[in-house]
């Protein structure tokens, strides 16, 4: 319990493929609902709520209640991930005597709600934190609830409820993902505005049409929106819960059902329905190919950090990397970490620090202090011994564990040992010292032999393409094996920072697609890629992939 | 029978929830706004961190008695039994039966209702419960009982509380005839023989009970020998006392303040079909609503539904030449 960022994201990555794993076995069960909620289960599971599988019934323990019981396979995966049971009992799911029911059920050791019909976990609850609150626990309840299970008249009876007894134990989340089994809850029950089109997009961007947390202020509830698919907002978000003392706290997480497979996203079929075998490894690769941008500040004005990191917020980036150079392992100065302490009020944005200095075993501990949710230190100035050192220090922090290297170094031997359990590996595409350089054409290579490489030394995470990353090669980058793209000029130096990392991610998704429909060839030729396409439904999706697919000459 | 002692059930409730809860500070109590009529709001005068008022809202009262009793408490949740298994029968089912782990069936919660049948009177049909033996019989793990008077109530009360597990409990809106002795005692499952008798048996719940006994009498007077039971637990029902009726005096009729379909008489006749089959006829409402009646037009409202103790021992003398 307790992990970082980086852990929590594998973990969800673990938990994605085994609802995918268990649905499909059982040929049905609700993958939408299932990764709507994904992040906030991970967040929970690894981080936020105390349990102890060895002893379910623990007395200290917190309880996580399952409003939304039909999204089971969504608790039951991380309950594997957690080693409740094995993982290969996912397989059992929905099966004549198993544990693992279709809906979640008491059987299943662990589980504390038997869901399935909706709009009465939200009171059963208020009972729990009552009893906690009586018996001078200091138990934490947690519930998720749908957006659609809040047409449910008997939530809003126990939304009164827990304002009137003042029911701060309990941190309840809304699964804000707009569609309830028959289609947009905008259209079936709205709970912001009554939609008339298909076009979701338009509602969700316009913040100032969403009446839902209206709803709930005005029954008297602390009332908390995020991203609920950004780990950062939902873990601060759980923290703040915490701490408010008088009334529930509730936290939306807008969220897109069926997050993290294109053609399952924002498209309410797959409420409930399973995806074919056939799709299968086609899914666990795009699961696996999830990427994340991080602009570079130094690229910006130096003498106003603190606006390049509220450009970063506003741009919406996955993590903002902190260049820190001491004009000795490289001939510039940037900042160091009493500059980072001073920025990490602003944002809950994960700080990718990246240490191009000396010694590095020396500063770690700085930089701990100072906020970092990564570190990533160079090869060049560690040996077995004192990356060791530093990286047990990481993990005892839990603080992210980064390996940089140059153009011209590879990953020395002592290096193995850790790659398994190592958070991030930076390849510099550019001789590290300042930004706006050019990047070297060879680091493609480079990138693709080591991803290659890495997956040999079962690396689980994410190969960072640092310098001279643009619009041009990031696509190139993702398709070598890069997941995460430092973007210092061609982001930061850009006017309109939203726009751009909008543009990244356009061409790191169209590699993407490439990707899956060269696997679907591989696995199943034309006649699967072409059914691969059809499911893609939603959006202007499937006209791309039909153009990728020309243009690989499978049409 | 002008001399019957009067006992008012809901009174019995109140009292012995004060004493339970002085005994268990496990014990919680829930109500939507009819506390004070239910009797409860006196647990809540003395223990008011343990007595919640939800308002009305039977829905979000049931399932937030579940959460407590999830977390170890001892729930009792009370109002009228229209709202109760009438209104949120989902949330009874999914949230308080079929909850289940181990040995432990169901969560620990009792639902105790008033103003069960016709003899709610004046509020009319809307408001008189005919259906909840009927429902509640049905789900899995919830055991019925449906007691004749104050003094089963003040125990069943004690019972239920040290029992784990769900229990639905009917209480009558009016005073009742008082026809246990203090001495009684009350075991989950098991009828009692309130007078034995050879020629058949009349096997009663609720407030019928005493219609029952008052049948038995006449029929004495006419020279017929009259077993009566009174059979509070109707889920478990008691299997053995049945049989023995049936086999003992042939003949069984069964009085109940609720339809017939599915109710008590039902419950009678499925076990007595499948282990001494006799001739059975069911007194209670014939599959009709209720409607208005003041308090002291209320023996028309019976006699319309043919709950009256005549109508009891025409039927057992029209049963016994079936036989």
């Amino acid at each position: 319990m307790g992990l970082n960022y980086y852990q929590i994201k594998k973990n969800v990555l673990k938990a994605r493929k085994l609802v995918i794993k268990g649905t499909t076995a059982a040929g049905s069960g609700h993958p939408g609902g299932s990764f709507s909620m994904a992040e906030i289960m991970g967040c929970l599971f690894y981080k936020h709520l105390r349990y102890d599988i060895k002893n379910p019934e623990w007395d200290g323990r917190d309880k996580l209640i399952l409003s939304k019981g039909h999204a089971s396979p969504g608790l039951f995966s991380n309950m594997a991930v957690s080693g409740y049971f094995d993982e290969s009992k996912m397989e059992t799911l929905r099966q004549f005597g198993t544990t693992l029911q279709g809906h979640p059920d008491l059987k299943c050791p662990g589980v504390e709600f038997c869901g399935g019909s909706l709009g009465i976990g939200l009171s059963y609850s208020i009972g729990n934190a009552l009893a906690a609150r009586l018996d001078g626990k200091d138990t934490r309840i947690f519930t998720v609830m749908g957006d659609g299970e809040t047409d449910e008249g008997q939530v809003w009876e126990a939304a009164m409820t827990a304002a009137k007894y003042k029911i701060d134990n309990l941190t309840v989340f809304l699964d804000r993902n707009f569609i309830q089994q028959d289609s947009y809850t905008e259209k079936i029950m709205p709970l912001d505005e009554h939609l008339e089109s298909d076009e979701l997009s338009e509602m969700w961007k316009d913040a100032s049409r969403w009446k839902t947390g209206d709803k709930w202020r005005s029954f008297g509830w602390n009332v908390i929106e995020v991203d609920g698919h950004r780990i950062e907002q939902i873990s601060n978000a759980i923290t703040r819960a915490k701490s408010i003392k008088g009334l529930p706290t509730i936290i939306i997480a807008r969220t897109i059902k069926g997050k993290a497979v294109e053609h399952m996203e924002d498209n309410p079929q797959w409420h409930g329905k399973a995806a074919k075998p056939e799709f299968v490894p086609i899914i666990e690769e795009e699961l696996e190919s999830q990427f994340m941008i991080s602009p570079s500040i130094i690229a910006g004005d130096m003498t106003h950090l603190e606006n390049e990191v509220k450009r970063c917020v506003d741009g919406r980036a996955d993590y903002i990397h902190l260049d820190v150079m001491d004009g000795q392992f490289v001939p510039n100065t940037t900042f160091d970490n009493e500059k980072i302490k001073e920025l990490r009020p602003l944002t809950v944005i994960p700080f990718d620090t990246h240490l191009m200095i000396n010694e590095p075993v020396k500063h770690v501990k700085d930089y701990i202090d100072a906020g970092s949710d990564i570190i990533t230190v160079h090869t060049e100035v560690c040996d077995e011994s004192s990356f060791g050192e530093i990286y047990d220090i990481l993990k005892s922090s839990q603080v992210g564990v980064g390996l940089a290297i140059n153009p011209d170094t590879d990953l020395p031997t002592w290096s193995e040992k850790f790659i398994s359990s190592l958070d991030q590996i930076i390849v510099m595409s550019v001789v590290p010292g300042k930004s706006g350089q050019t990047f070297i054409e060879s680091s493609h290579e480079k990138i693709q032999k080591l991803a290659q490489n890495l997956k040999e030394h079962k690396f689980d995470g994410y190969i960072e393409a640092d310098g001279g990353v643009t619009l041009d090669n990031v696509g190139a980058c993702f398709t070598d094996g890069a997941r995460a793209f430092v973007g210092g000029s061609a982001i930061i130096g850009q006017n309109d920072v939203r726009v751009v990392i909008r543009e990244f991610r356009n061409k790191i998704l169209r590699s993407r697609r490439k990707l899956l429909i060269q696997k679907a060839n591989e696995l199943g030729g034309t006649d699967l890629v072409n059914k691969w396409i059809d499911l893609h439904v939603v959006g202007k999706k499937k006209d791309e992939l039909l153009q990728i697919s020309q243009e690989l000459g499978y049409q | 029978m002008s001399t019957d002692i009067l006992g008012d059930m809901r009174t019995e409730y109140g009292k012995s929830l004060v004493e339970l809860g002085e005994q268990d500070k496990n014990i919680v109590v829930l109500g939507a706004d009819t506390t004070d009529s239910l009797k409860t709001a006196s647990f809540g005068k003395k223990f008011p961190e343990r007595f919640f008022n939800v308002g009305i809202a039977e829905a979000n009262l049931v399932s937030v008695a579940a959460g407590l009793a999830y977390s170890g408490k001892t729930s009792f949740a009370s109002t009228y039994a229209i709202f109760l298994p009438g209104r949120c029968v989902d949330q009874i089912r999914n949230a308080i039966a079929y909850p289940s782990r181990g040995d432990k069936k169901g969560l620990d919660v009792k639902l105790v209702v008033s103003h069960g049948g016709l003899t709610v009177g004046a509020d009319g049909g809307s408001h008189q419960q005919l259906e909840d033996i009927a429902i509640m019989r049905a789900i899995p793990n919830m055991r019925v009982l449906i007691p004749a008077d104050s003094t089963a109530v003040s125990k069943l009360t004690w019972t239920i509380a040290q029992q784990y597990g769900p229990f639905y409990m009917r209480m009558a809106r009016s005073k009742v005839p008082i026809i246990h002795n203090e001495s009684q005692e009350f075991e989950i499952g098991k009828g009692i023989t309130l007078r034995d008798g050879s020629d058949c048996t009349i096997a009663a719940c609720g407030i019928t009970v005493k219609l029952a006994l008052d049948a038995a009498e006449k029929l004495k007077q006419e020279g017929i020998s009259c077993r009566v039971i009174d059979c509070f637990s109707v889920k478990p029902i008691d299997k053995e006392i049945l049989e023995n009726a049936a086999r003992e005096t042939g003949a069984i009729v069964t009085c109940e303040e609720h339809n017939i379909l599915g109710g008590f008489g039902s419950a009678v006749s499925e076990v007595i079909s499948e282990t001494y089959p006799v001739p059975i006829r069911r007194i209670g409402a014939q599959d009709m609503f209720g409607e208005s009646a003041r308090d002291n037009e209320i023996p028309e409202l019976l006699e319309k539904h043919g709950i009256t103790s005549v109508n009891i021992a025409n039927m057992a003398k029209e049963i016994r030449s079936k036989k």
